[in-house]
C-alpha cells in the first residue's frame, strides 16, 4: 500500500496580539491509501488547524511555520502556470494557482456547519457547476447539472431538487449536498472536520454510512476530524490523539481502543460514557488544557498526567514505535 | 415543468387569469376583483391610448403607437421561439441568445424598411419614440411573461414589486411617446385660455401661460426619469465598486474612502445637492450629478459593511476550499449576497432623486424655462394655488408622487425577490 498523505514536523503558529499561539508543533502525520484517519482530541487542541494546514489555509492570523506536506498523485493536475507532475508532491513547494488546482480536484474539504456553508443565493445545482467550472472552464452548465443529479441521487436527495435553494433544505440535506459537493470532483482525499456535530444521532448515523459507502465507491482517503471516539471507533482504521498541538498517540483503531498507551488516551477513554455499561463510572481529567501561549517545557500533558517524571518537565518526548504497533509520545515508553 | 411548456406562449399573467372552462364558476370573489381590474384596468389605459393617438397633435399618434406594439409583439415572438428551442434542448442555451441577437436583428431589417415606405419619416424624435417605447413595452410584456408565475409564489412582494414595475414602465413609456400623443404642444402658449379649469376641451386644464396641461403632464417626465436613471447610474457604478475595493483593499484605502464618504454623508442632502447644482448650473445632467453625489455615501456604505460581513461567512471559506477562482468568489459568492442592500438604497435612491429633482427646480435650479417639466409646473403652480388654480400643481405633483411610488415599491419587492429566502 502506498502513502497517500505524509505530513511531516509541521508547525502551524497564530501570530495574535497576545502572543504566539503555537497551534500545531511538529506534528507527523502517515495516511495510507483507502484509510480513514480520524483526529480526535479536545476542543482547540489544533484539529482544524491541522485539516486546514493540509490545503494550505490556515485562517489568518495563521502561518505555516516549517514542515512538509507530501501528496500522491495519481496523475498528473494541469495548471495555467505550471503543471503538477504524478507522484509525490510537496505541496509547501507548489504556488497559490497550483493549490488552487489541487483544491476540490484531489482534496475536498468538509466544514462542520451545513446550515450556512452553501451561499444562499445559488441553488443547489449552480453550486456544482460554479465547483466545476472553477477547475474546467470548458464543462457545459447541463453536463454538469447531470453529474450534479447523479451524485445527488446516491446520497438519497431526490435529483428534481438541483433547481432548490439551500434554505429549502434541511440540515442533514445540506450536509449531503456539502458532501456531494466536496465529491463532485473525484478528488482522492477527503477531509471532514466534525461533519456530523450539529445533526441529531439518527442522521449523524446515516450519514457516516453513506460515507463509508461513497468511501468505497470513489476510491477515497478520508480525515475524520471528531471529538466523539464513538464515532472513530465504527469509521476509522487509524486514529490520532492530538493533545495541545502535539500528535500524542497514533495507533490502529483496535490498538488504540484495546491498548491504549500514552496517558492522555487513557483518560480520554476512561470519560467517554457507554450506553451498554451504564455502571461504568466516568471519569474527567482534572485541570485544563495548556494555554498555547504559555509554552509548557517537556511534554505538554506533564501538568495534567498522573506519571510525570522529572524528565517530562524539561524534555519534549518524540513520537516512537509503540508496543501495540503504533506510535506514541511519551516518556514511560522510551528506553535511554 | 410541462405546464409551463405548453403554456410559454401564452403564460403569465394572461395564462393565470385564462378561464379554464370548468373552474370559470367557482373562482372565488378575490380572483373576479383582481380579473375585473386587470382587464378592466388595461383596457382602459388601451383605451385612453389610442384616443390619445388619434387626437395628437402630431397626426401620426396611432402610426406610432402601433409601430411600438408592432416591435413588442415580434420581440415576444422571437423570445418565446428562443426559449421553447432553449427548452426541447435543440439548443444550447449559448446558443439561444446568439440565435436570438440574429432573429432581432433580421426583425429590424423588415421592420425599418418597412415604416420608412408607410412613414417616410427619419427624424430622430420618431426613432427615438418608436424604438424606445417599442423596448419598454417589450419589457413590460417580458416581465408579465417571465416573472409573473414565479412573483405570484412570492405573495405580496411579487404582486407590490410588479405593479411598482408596471407604474415606472407605464410612465416611460408614456414619456417615450409624448412627443406624438400630446393633444397640444406641450411648451407652446395660448393654446387655450389662461388658467382654465379641466374641461373637455383641455382635459386637465392650462397653466398661467396658456399652455394645455395634459400635454405637459404626458411630457413632463423626461427630465424627472433622465436625472433618476442617470443619477441612480452614476451612484451604482461608483457607490458600489468603491464599496467592494475599501473592504477587500482594507487598510489605508479603506480609511481614507471611508473618511472622505463620511463627509460628505455628514452633510443634508438636499443642501449639498442644491450647492452643487448652483456651482454646475441648471440642466439634467448637472441634477443628476448634484443628486448623485449625495447618494454615492449610501451605497459605499452599505456595500462595504455587507462585504465585511459576507466574506467572514462560512459558505465563502467553503467555495475557497473547493478551489474556487478569486473572481467566482467576488462575483458569484459576495457580490450576490451584497446587491439585495444595494438595491434597497437605490429604491429610496431613486423615489429620492424624483423628489430632489422637483426641488431643484423648485428652488430654480433645475431647467430652462421651455421644457415641459412636473417640477417646474409644480413651482409655477403654487403662484396660482391663492387663485383657485388647484389643478396647476395638483396634476404635476400627483405625477411625481406616482412614480416615486412606482420605484419604492419595485425596490423593495425587488430586494425581497433577489434574496432567494423568502420573508419567512
Ligand atoms: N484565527 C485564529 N486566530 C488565533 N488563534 C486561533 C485562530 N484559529 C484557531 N486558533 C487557535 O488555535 C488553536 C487550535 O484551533 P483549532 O480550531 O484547530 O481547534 P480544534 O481542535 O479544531 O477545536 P474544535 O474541536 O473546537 O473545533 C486554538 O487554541 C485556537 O485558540
Ligand atoms: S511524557 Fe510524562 S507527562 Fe507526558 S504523558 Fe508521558 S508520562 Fe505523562
Ligand atoms: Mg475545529
Amino acid at each position: 500500500m502506498t502513502d497517500l498523505l505524509r505530513i511531516e514536523n509541521l508547525v502551524v503558529e497564530y501570530a495574535t496580539r497576545r502572543g504566539t499561539a503555537r497551534a500545531l508543533d511538529k506534528a507527523s502525520i502517515i495516511l495510507e491509501e483507502n484509510k480513514t484517519l480520524g483526529l480526535a482530541g479536545e476542543s482547540g487542541c489544533g484539529k482544524s488547524t491541522l485539516g486546514r494546514a493540509i490545503m494550505r489555509l490556515v485562517p489568518y492570523p495563521g502561518k505555516i511555520i516549517e514542515g512538509e506536506i507530501f501528496l500522491n498523485l495519481d496523475q498528473p493536475v494541469s495548471v495555467k502556470t505550471e503543471d503538477i507532475p504524478m507522484g509525490e508532491v510537496n505541496l509547501m513547494n507548489l504556488d497559490e494557482d497550483q493549490m488552487r488546482a489541487l483544491r476540490g480536484r484531489m482534496i475536498a474539504y468538509i466544514f462542520q456547519d451545513p446550515m450556512t456553508s452553501l451561499n444562499p443565493m445559488l441553488t443547489i445545482g449552480d453550486h456544482f457547476i460554479q465547483i466545476m467550472q472553477a477547475h474546467d472552464p470548458e464543462i457545459e452548465d447541463e453536463a454538469a447539472l447531470d453529474r450534479a443529479k447523479e451524485i445527488l441521487d446516491g446520497l438519497g436527495i431526490l435529483p428534481e431538487r438541483v433547481t432548490d435553494y439551500p434554505h429549502q433544505f434541511s440540515g442533514g440535506m445540506r450536509q449531503r449536498v456539502m458532501i456531494g459537493l466536496g465529491l463532485a470532483l473525484r478528488p482522492r482525499l477527503l477531509i471532514s472536520d466534525e461533519p456530523t456535530t450539529s445533526l441529531d444521532v439518527i442522521v449523524e448515523a446515516q450519514i457516516l454510512e453513506q460515507m463509508a459507502e461513497l468511501k468505497d465507491k470513489f476510491n477515497l482517503t478520508m480525515i475524520l476530524i471528531t471529538h466523539n471516539l464513538g464515532v472513530l471507533a465504527q469509521t476509522a482504521d487509524d486514529i490520532a490523539i492530538i493533545y495541545a498541538g502535539r500528535i500524542m498517540e497514533h495507533a490502529s483503531t483496535d490498538a488504540l481502543f484495546g491498548n491504549p498507551q500514552h496517558p492522555y488516551t487513557k483518560a480520554l477513554l476512561e470519560a467517554v460514557p457507554d450506553v451498554s455499561k451504564p455502571e461504568k463510572k466516568l471519569t474527567w481529567i482534572p485541570g485544563a488544557p495548556p494555554d498555547l501561549m504559555d509554552f509548557i517545557p517537556g511534554c505538554m500533558y506533564n501538568p495534567r498526567c498522573p506519571h510525570a517524571m522529572d524528565i517530562c518537565r524539561t524534555t519534549v518526548p518524540t513520537l516512537i514505535k509503540s508496543k501495540s504497533g503504533g506510535k506514541v509520545a511519551c516518556w514511560l515508553y522510551e528506553e535511554e | 415543468m410541462d405546464n409551463r411548456q405548453d403554456t410559454k406562449l401564452v403564460s403569465g399573467v394572461f395564462y393565470q387569469l385564462s378561464p379554464k372552462r370548468e373552474s370559470f364558476q367557482n373562482q372565488s370573489r378575490t380572483w373576479w376583483i383582481i380579473f375585473i381590474i386587470v382587464v378592466g384596468g388595461s383596457l382602459v389605459l388601451l383605451a385612453g391610448l389610442f384616443l390619445l393617438a388619434a387626437q395628437s397633435i402630431s397626426q401620426i399618434g396611432i402610426q406610432v403607437v402601433l409601430i411600438t406594439f408592432a416591435i413588442a409583439i415580434c420581440m415576444m415572438i422571437i423570445l418565446s421561439i428562443k426559449d421553447l428551442k432553449i427548452e426541447d434542448g435543440t439548443l444550447t442555451t449559448a446558443r439561444g441568445y446568439a440565435l436570438f441577437i440574429v432573429m432581432c436583428v433580421v426583425a429590424a431589417l423588415i421592420l425599418i424598411p418597412l415604416s420608412l415606405v408607410f412613414l417616410p419619416l427619419d427624424s430622430l424624435t420618431f426613432w427615438i419614440a418608436t424604438v424606445g417605447g417599442g423596448l419598454t413595452l417589450s419589457f413590460t410584456g417580458l416581465m408579465i411573461r417571465d416573472f409573473y408565475p414565479e412573483l405570484r409564489e412570492r405573495g405580496t412582494a411579487g404582486i407590490l414589486t410588479i405593479s411598482g414595475l408596471l407604474i415606472v414602465f407605464a410612465i416611460v413609456y408614456m414619456t417615450f411617446l409624448a412627443p406624438f400623443i400630446t393633444p397640444y404642444l406641450p411648451f407652446s402658449i395660448n393654446v387655450g385660455p389662461v388658467l382654465d379649469p379641466p374641461s373637455s376641451e383641455y382635459p386637465l386644464g392650462t397653466t398661467a401661460l396658456g399652455q394645455d396641461l395634459l400635454s405637459r403632464v404626458i411630457a413632463g417626465g423626461a427630465t424627472m426619469l433622465q436625472v433618476a436613471a442617470i443619477s441612480v447610474a452614476v451612484c451604482f457604478t461608483i457607490g458600489v465598486p468603491v464599496g467592494l475595493l475599501a473592504s477587500f483593499r482594507g487598510g489605508l484605502t479603506d480609511r481614507v474612502l471611508s473618511l472622505v464618504m463620511d463627509s460628505i454623508f455628514a452633510f443634508p442632502g438636499l443642501v449639498l445637492a442644491i450647492a452643487i447644482a448652483a456651482m454646475l448650473g441648471p440642466g439634467a445632467v448637472n441634477m443628476a450629478i448634484s443628486i448623485a453625489v449625495v447618494y454615492i455615501p449610501s451605497y459605499f456604505r452599505v456595500v462595504r459593511s455587507q462585504v465585511l460581513t459576507v466574506r467572514e461567512l462560512p459558505y465563502v471559506e467553503a467555495a475557497v476550499v473547493m478551489g474556487a477562482r478569486d473572481r467566482d468568489i467576488m462575483f458569484r459568492y459576495i457580490l450576490p449576497n451584497v446587491l439585495p442592500s444595494a438595491v434597497v438604497v437605490m429604491s429610496i435612491n431613486f423615489a429620492d432623486a424624483v423628489l430632489t429633482a422637483a426641488g431643484l427646480t423648485f428652488v430654480g435650479l433645475g431647467l430652462p424655462v421651455d421644457i415641459a417639466d412636473w417640477g417646474w409646473d409644480l413651482t409655477s403652480g403654487r403662484n396660482q394655488m391663492i387663485v383657485g388654480a388647484w389643478w396647476v400643481s395638483s396634476f404635476p405633483g400627483l405625477m411625481v408622487v406616482i412614480l416615486a411610488l412606482g420605484f419604492t415599491l419595485a425596490g423593495d419587492g425587488l430586494n425581497e425577490i433577489l434574496t432567494p429566502k423568502l420573508q419567512e
